[in-house]
């Protein structure tokens, strides 16, 4: 009776921080997601022709649209599925990939100024400012939201996402592992 | 066979013209929530912008009706998802003074009308245009979709971060509550 129960409280952790992943027939695109105490985060890969041609429709430059699509992009999505509010801050979360120390994630504030440099359209630049996931945000519970979040790793490449937030004056983070970054023709 | 590279290029622009790519419009997307969070009640900044007609919208001037306030644009899929569930909220409250405004954030008249156009339900509420992102630091909008309930005496009551099924009863339920106040 007893080594059922060791057993159950030994893998306990790895049930609560597994990463499930899943391919999407139709696209070929691969998302990856976790639930740890309350929070969901979820990682959907975004092809490169795919955030090119978004960027372009919104009136940048097929340069500027290259510039994004070079990074390795993800529709991103955090869901408050807990009882309690909750708050993160982009700025906090890292990401690690071989050979790399972790790094953080490419801020709107960085993303402006290069598309400033970029002499891109203030209507282009305001559709991208919204259509990043937030930079901070408190969600209350069965609030969540989307955006685009952008990590330096070669197509192909693995990395793993750290993601942390606050709640009731805890610090929480949990991962989401082995995440790929798209191929160039997926 | 190999599908050459400008017909995929062209299929891909042609799918990423309103919404976001595929990838989020895949069949397993996150499901729409349908709480509403209440918060302590405090007077709703101003909020006055042109709909897709011309004509001027003003809060101030919806005193004395519960208005539901839906910060969106055609390009964020929560956003597009729910609007056909505010239309049937819409259609739910008739005749009650309830008005719902949906403000578009940064974009043009020709790109939301093409989106309604592709829309099986015909809206009968107003899309407000806030082509340059005005209100949001104002209503401290962090992401879209983002909504308010307002009040009566024109204070914010509740409101709700991500994608919403406006018509659920619960949302309901809370609406008509206020109304009767």
């Amino acid at each position: 009776m007893r080594l059922p129960t060791l057993t159950l409280l030994a893998a306990w952790p790895f049930v609560v921080f597994a990463t499930e992943s899943s391919v999407d027939a139709e696209t070929g695109l691969s998302t990856w997601q976790t639930d740890t105490q309350g929070v969901q985060v979820r990682l959907t890969q975004i092809s490169p022709d795919q955030a090119r041609a978004f960027y372009q429709a919104r009136g940048f430059s097929p340069e500027a649209a290259e510039r994004y699509a070079s990074e390795c992009v993800f529709m991103t999505v955090v869901r408050n599925v807990g009882d309690r509010p909750i708050e993160h801050r982009l700025a906090d979360w890292r990401y690690l990939s071989a050979g790399q120390p972790p790094r953080s994630i490419r801020s709107k504030d960085e993303w402006e100024a290069i598309w400033i440099q970029a002499n891109a359209a203030e209507t282009a630049r305001i559709a991208f400012t919204w259509a990043q996931f937030p930079t901070e945000q408190s969600f209350a519970p069965g609030d969540w939201n989307q955006g685009m979040t952008t990590y330096s790793v070669p197509r192909g490449g693995y990395f793993d996402l750290q993601f942390v937030w606050r709640t009731e004056d805890r610090t929480l983070s949990g991962k989401l592992e082995q995440v790929r970054c798209a191929d160039e023709n997926t | 066979m190999k599908i050459p590279d400008r017909i995929v290029t062209a299929a891909l622009a042609a799918c990423c013209l309103l919404g976001l790519p595929a990838a989020a419009q895949a069949a397993d997307l996150p499901p729409l929530s349908h709480s509403l969070t209440v918060l302590e009640p405090k007077t709703a900044p101003e909020l006055k912008f042109k709909d897709l007609d011309g004509r001027m919208h003003d809060l101030a001037e919806l005193r004395g009706k519960v208005v539901l306030i839906n910060f969106w644009a055609t390009w964020c899929p929560p956003c597009r998802r729910e609007m056909p569930s505010m239309e049937r909220l819409t259609q739910t409250l008739k005749g009650k003074p309830f008005v719902a405004l949906a403000v578009d954030v940064g974009e043009d008249a020709d790109t939301i009308e093409t989106f309604i156009s592709q829309l099986d339900t015909t809206l009968s509420f107003p899309i407000l245009l806030d082509t340059r992102g005005h209100s949001m630091k104002a209503w401290k909008v962090a992401g879209l979709p983002t909504t308010f309930l307002v009040d009566k005496q024109g204070r914010i009551v509740a409101s709700a971060i991500g994608g919403r099924e406006f018509d659920h009863p619960e949302i309901v339920k809370t609406i008509r509550e206020l109304l009767e106040n």
